[in-house]
């Protein structure tokens, strides 16, 4: 594969990497037929982040420069940092860049990018080559109930507000509203944090649709690489949600050269929330508590020791996967080259639907002891369920 | 115990929110008392109890809320005290500067919060979006609040008007970098003069013509600190050794639009810096002069 990005798109392409720097330590290169595809995955596993660059994003663009029969497509893995190294300040490149040309040959180990500057001086980057593997998530985003298309600036504004050591973001979608707030560990002292609740009317997005309405929480750090990203480009954001478990994914494109998919795992709301919602919410959960004869961890203190494994099933979603991996095959078309992790999401996910199915209105603490007891429930009872759930008591540290 | 209240111009909202982040530059924690005419700001020095509080600030309410409702534990006590980390309340109402419309109201989440609720104009429509801040506060208990009565000072022996902030922080600042304490030297005739003395170097900032508010003197000199210029009436001046962080941090206050600001010393003992804007909001901090 040989490509050249024009100086304008270097610009853009340096911002991408940047982006994707916030998500993941590594960076997968595929090249298809008329796309380029980059990918990321965190660490954690519970951040995904897909950028694909069509074929006239680039001046030149041939696939098959160095071969002619693979039809596969060229992959590859190389360190985040390497790559951060070769776009070191994006927000000047298009001054210093006239071209940019990109090598990659299957039979070489190492990945080239050469910068074509002004004045004449051309720099060139080998970066190794880690792997030669893809990755690829897979998630639903097309068939899901809960659409927002947001102007980036909205969100930035909104985001603005709360504080740098909050980490986690929650979002709750009403039909004609979107709160956002500073989720708050159960395990943290209240009398230490500000809680920040912020309402943005329906009317303010450019477009709304909300078919069930839900609380999502997501991490605050992904959030705002993508929200920088978007900001760079001024292209607006579609996020696109389920439920409660599922992951949310963000997409940014503008129409014909350049898509990017962010997603990003969610974990459950905790008791501790703020405003109006705080005092239904945890009166409900009391009264649930009577009439459930399961230990509802989540809500009093004293089980707090329940409540982090819960927590930890939670997201730690791969704790899931060994389980839940055959019975449920839910994307087969392309299963092929699925990095066992990114099942992880999609299993995590499609249990908590089924879930959050039953009980529609308060997706609070049931559902969470739903799903961390859910073999309990079933016929075919599975030990290595409780297996998993004495691992994850075990490696608390995070 | 109740407490709510609502800000709408721009204005004072503007002006509150530069208070608190200066407040919020002092010190770690504060108090805000909250009485039916002015709510005050109060700082104790952190690391020595129960001291008479080094900084009160007195807001007048009815220059800055359009509505203001307290309702305090009982008739014999009125007001509420409330403890903060000072940025916990600054960082929030950095947005003001932006806002429309500010509530406080004092509520119970779980535990006590002074409740901000903030309405932001959309930058992309008409529409405004609500942000609301529950910032965790302490109720001061009753048995306590002497600790933040408003200091008892001596009649300060000489008043000088201080020349802008600004200037001042600049040759302070520069003088920190060097020495420990700075010796503040203020004379009847509206000289002031600030020096630091090292093994190596003395280095003085004189100022002169200011306005002396009021001069209790004459000041009775004893040891041989104080050295003054040739032919200049040692009685006639005032002089307290002050460290010189305490005083630079003061002088950060300047984002504060202020109108004037007052140095009053006690002969070697005390440096009041009293800091008033248009609104009538009183800034004093106190400090102690120190004495070899």
């Amino acid at each position: 594969m040989k490509c050249h990005v024009p100086g304008p798109n270097v610009k853009v392409l340096g911002r991408t990497i940047h982006a994707l720097a916030r998500f993941g330590d590594e960076l997968y290169l595929e090249s298809l037929a008329d796309c380029i595809l980059l990918r990321t995955l965190n660490a954690s596993e519970s951040a995904y982040a897909m950028l694909k660059f069509n074929r006239n994003f680039f001046s030149y663009f041939n696939y098959n420069y160095y071969s002619t029969e693979d039809n596969e497509g060229l992959k590859c893995k190389i360190s985040m940092k390497s790559a951060l190294n070769c776009f070191k300040s994006p927000a000047h490149m298009d001054k210093q860049v006239e071209n940019l040309e990109i090598k990659l040959d299957p039979e070489q180990c190492k990945l080239i990018f050469q910068f074509k500057c002004k004045h004449g001086i051309v720099k060139t980057h080998f970066i190794s080559i880690l792997d030669s593997k893809a990755m690829e998530a897979v998630y639903t985003k097309d068939l899901v109930p809960n659409r927002i298309t947001s102007s980036q600036r909205i969100l930035s504004e909104a985001i603005g507000n709360f504080q740098n050591s909050d980490d986690q973001v929650t979002l709750e979608a009403l039909a004609q509203s979107v709160l956002l707030r500073n989720y708050i560990d159960a395990n943290v002292d209240l009398s230490k944090i500000i809680r920040t609740q912020i309402n943005i009317r329906s009317v303010e997005f450019d477009s709304y649709i909300i078919g069930f309405e839900t609380i999502i929480t997501f991490t605050m750090k992904e959030f705002k690489a993508l929200l920088a990203f978007a900001e760079a480009l001024s292209l607006p954001i579609q996020l696109q949600f389920e439920s409660t478990g599922k992951p949310v994914v963000f997409i940014i494109h503008n129409g014909s050269t350049i898509e990017a998919h962010f997603v990003l795992a969610t974990s459950k709301p905790d008791n501790v929330t703020q405003g109006t919602s705080t005092q239904n919410s945890s009166r409900v959960e009391k009264s649930k508590r009577k009439d459930s004869n399961l230990e509802q961890g989540s809500a009093s203190k004293k089980l707090h020791l329940d409540m982090e494994v819960s927590k930890c099933l939670d997201e730690d979603s791969h704790l899931f996967n060994f389980v839940d991996i055959p019975c449920d095959i839910v994307d087969k078309n392309n299963c092929d080259n699925i990095v066992n992790s990114e099942k992880t999401c999609v299993n995590n996910s499609v249990m908590s639907a089924m879930d959050c199915d039953n009980i529609p209105a308060s997706p609070t603490s049931r559902t969470m002891i739903k799903s961390v007891f859910q073999r309990c429930f079933e016929s075919t009872f599975d030990p290595r369920s409780i297996q998993r759930v004495v691992l994850a008591e075990n490696s608390d540290s995070e | 115990m109740k407490f709510r209240a609502v800000m709408i111009d721009t204005g004072p909202m503007r002006e509150f929110s530069n208070i608190v982040t200066t407040i919020s530059k002092l010190s770690k924690e504060c108090v805000l008392r909250l009485s039916t005419d002015q709510i005050y700001f109060i700082v104790s020095d952190d690391n020595s109890g129960p001291t008479p509080p080094i900084l009160w600030c007195e807001i007048p309410q009815s220059m800055f809320f359009s509505e203001y409702q307290l309702i305090g534990v009982d008739d014999e006590h009125k007001d509420i005290y409330l403890g903060f980390i000072s940025a916990n309340l600054a960082r929030p109402l950095v947005t003001l500067k932006s806002a429309k419309t500010l509530k406080m109201k004092l509520t119970k989440k779980q535990c006590p919060c002074l409740t901000l609720e903030i309405e932001m104009p959309s930058s992309t429509s008409p529409q405004t979006r609500h942000v609301t801040h529950d910032i965790p506060a302490i109720v001061v208990p009753r048995k306590i609040w002497s600790d933040f009565q408003e200091p008892q000072v001596p009649k300060p022996d000489i008043s000088i008007e201080l020349p802008p902030l600004k200037q001042l922080r600049t040759s302070i600042d520069r003088m920190r970098t060097m020495a420990s304490d700075v010796v503040i030297r203020a004379s009847a005739e509206g000289r002031l003069t600030l020096q630091i003395k090292t093994d190596m170097a003395k280095v003085s900032t004189r100022y002169k013509g200011l306005r002396v508010d009021t001069f209790e003197g004459p000041i009775e000199h004893s040891d041989s600190e104080t050295e003054s210029q040739i032919n200049e009436d040692l009685s006639r001046v005032c002089v307290c050794r002050v460290d010189a962080k305490k005083l630079s941090m003061f002088l950060s206050a300047d984002q504060i639009s202020h109108n004037r600001i007052i140095c009053s010393i006690v002969h070697k003992r005390l440096v009041i810096l009293c800091l008033q804007t248009d609104e009538n909001v009183k800034l004093q901090c106190f400090i102690t002069g120190i004495v070899y």
